[in-house]
């Protein structure tokens, strides 16, 4: 009679898990790269709050420097993780990639990032497509298995550079660049109307919306508090 | 009724303000981009939550189906007629179920949505206790694969009515996608020119097999308890002198199924419930060598043939064979 468990039957499954490992230390190896090129970019940008707006074109050269290093990073990551299922290891870069597409996006708004086509101006926001060019990966996909940007990495990315240009607001009239924090004010309440047109699921992605209420709140009180003082330039001034 | 805001003169106020205000807000540039992310999104969770329904039906039916098995007290190539007919009917159910699940887990979908296809443990649970139960052989995920895919097949056949054979999954997605969402486009596609099937990952299986291991110990306990005889091939489950006929018992197959999971490499995608599966993998098994031991020191004492008397609350196995029938 034949045994229990078929010897072929543990070897096989051995090797796959085996497999499944060594994928997962690659992995590792390419994010430990991603997470460094991120972090470094992000200490950069957080000179925004110090640096005034003149002096931001040679910020934004180092700073792209560094979203370059990220953006080839994750070229990286995507040849490599685009011959598995793209959901079987996402949930290991999903933060990561949220950090770098924040990256951009906020360097993207305070006017960096220009190309021949688009020249940098402060308050452009880049879409999810955007992004995908940016980094030259597909964004959203659903017709084949691939690496992509999910729309929930570019929204939670965007969230987060809502906290900083709040951030920003406050700093940026320490630095008495007044209209930057009319104009963040402005940005924030809109894409604060933008998510309210989402329908969210109690995930982690409603858990972030919710915060951009303090977000929005912090701008409007430190464009009040110019108002009263009758510091808000006025247009075409 | 406590829902009702009233005035400050008592009279009910009406409740249409902040919903309607609430969806009218203000358009502003970016606008349409949430709006076009919203209905993409939309899709996900839709799809999510049909996959989630259809899902908490099938592990319900495998439940009943690991029940209806524990029924059976020894291990045959057939089992009892009637049980046999109670797993059929919860598999028809369960393969047009399967069929509708089916085109929404194709490509890259089939991990997405992994961690709502709990399910799919369950039915391999289900599958490999039925199979133990009729070979004492554990199946391989290999030869597994095809049982599910055929499930689906049959539960897609049985949905859309015999058609010809281009029009069956045609139908089958639209009869079995929810009325108001648009089945997408792609989805449709791929299931007109192949039937979609839904397939096993190996943590499905690997899980699935783990639980078998405490379905095979309750098994054993009623089994040893009701015939007083270990469940095996052959034989009576007593001591033989000759070492090569002796049956190969249940104890045997748990001790091989340990060390099987023993030696397998730590599953990296969930170490801790890998671990809880394995504790009480080792538990079980150990009650199942407490039984084996039990079996050869009282057993001996046993007269042959002896059965324990249950007359007096009714006999459950003959009883539940009455209701069954």
């Amino acid at each position: 009679m034949p045994p229990m468990i078929d010897p072929a039957l543990f070897d096989q499954l051995k090797s796959k898990i085996e497999e499944d490992t060594s994928i997962r230390k690659e992995l590792d190896q390419i994010l430990d790269d991603l997470n460094q090129h991120v972090s470094y970019t992000q200490g950069l940008l957080s000179r925004i709050h110090s640096t005034p707006r003149s002096k931001y074109a040679t910020l934004f050269s180092q700073v792209e420097g560094g979203i370059n290093k990220e953006i080839e990073t994750v070229g990286r990551l995507s040849e490599f993780a685009s011959q598995y299922p793209y959901y079987k290891y996402n949930h290991k870069w999903n933060r990561m990639v949220q950090d770098a597409i924040s990256t951009v996006i906020l360097c993207a708004w305070l006017g960096g990032m220009s190309t021949d086509s688009t020249p940098g101006e402060v308050g452009r926001l880049l879409t999810l497509e955007d992004i995908g060019q940016a980094f030259k990966v597909p964004v959203n996909l659903k017709d084949r298995d691939a690496f992509h940007i999910t729309i929930e990495e570019y929204l939670l990315g965007l969230i987060a550079v809502i906290d900083d240009l709040s951030r920003l607001a406050v700093n940026s009239v320490t630095l008495g660049d007044n209209a930057m924090a009319v104009q963040i004010s402005g940005f924030i309440k809109d894409l604060h109307a933008g998510f309210q047109v989402l329908n969210l699921k109690n995930d982690v992605l409603r858990k972030r919306v919710d915060s951009i209420k303090y977000a929005v709140k912090k701008v409007e009180d430190v464009v009040y508090d110019l108002s009263l003082r009758n510091l808000i330039p006025q247009e075409g001034k | 009724m406590s829902g009702l805001k009233r005035d400050w003169n008592g009279n009910a106020k009406r409740r249409d303000g902040p919903k309607t205000g609430l969806r009218q807000v203000a358009r502003n540039a970016y606008t349409p981009m949430f709006e076009s992310l919203r209905d993409e999104l939309d899709e996900h969770h839709d799809r999510r939550e049909r996959i989630v329904k259809a899902s908490r039906d099938i592990t319900a039916l495998s439940k009943k189906i690991i029940f209806s098995l524990q029924r059976v007290r020894k291990i045959e190539s057939q089992l009892p007629a009637n049980i046999q007919a109670e797993v059929d009917f919860r598999l028809t159910e369960i393969a047009k179920l399967l069929a509708t699940l089916a085109p929404e887990v194709q490509g890259i979908n089939r991990y997405r949505y992994a961690r709502s296809l709990m399910c799919l443990e369950e039915l391999v649970e289900a599958l490999t206790f039925a199979h133990y139960l009729r070979t004492q052989t554990l199946i391989s995920h290999a030869d597994l694969n095809p049982v599910v895919e055929d499930l689906t097949g049959r539960g897609a056949d049985s949905v859309a009515g015999p058609a010809s054979e281009d029009a069956v999954m045609a139908d089958a997605s639209d009869d079995t996608g929810k009325p108001t969402p648009p089945a997408p486009a792609m989805a449709t596609a791929t299931a007109t020119t192949e039937p979609a099937t839904v397939s096993l990952t190996q943590d499905d299986y690997l899980y699935g097999v783990f639980d078998l291991t405490g379905e095979m110990m309750r098994f054993a306990t009623t089994s040893t308890a009701l015939t007083g005889t270990m469940a095996g091939s052959g034989g009576d489950g007593n001591i033989q002198d000759n070492e090569a006929e002796r049956p190969r018992t249940i104890v045997h197959d748990m001790h091989e199924l340990g060390t099987f999971f023993e030696m397998l490499p730590v599953a990296p995608g969930n170490r801790f419930q890998w671990g809880k599966k394995l504790e009480v993998t080792r538990q079980s098994v150990q009650k199942v060598e407490r039984l084996g031991y039990d079996r050869i020191i009282r057993g001996s004492e046993r007269p042959k043939g002896w059965i324990p008397d249950l007359s007096v609350g009714g006999d459950p196995a003959g009883g539940q064979e009455d209701e069954l029938e």
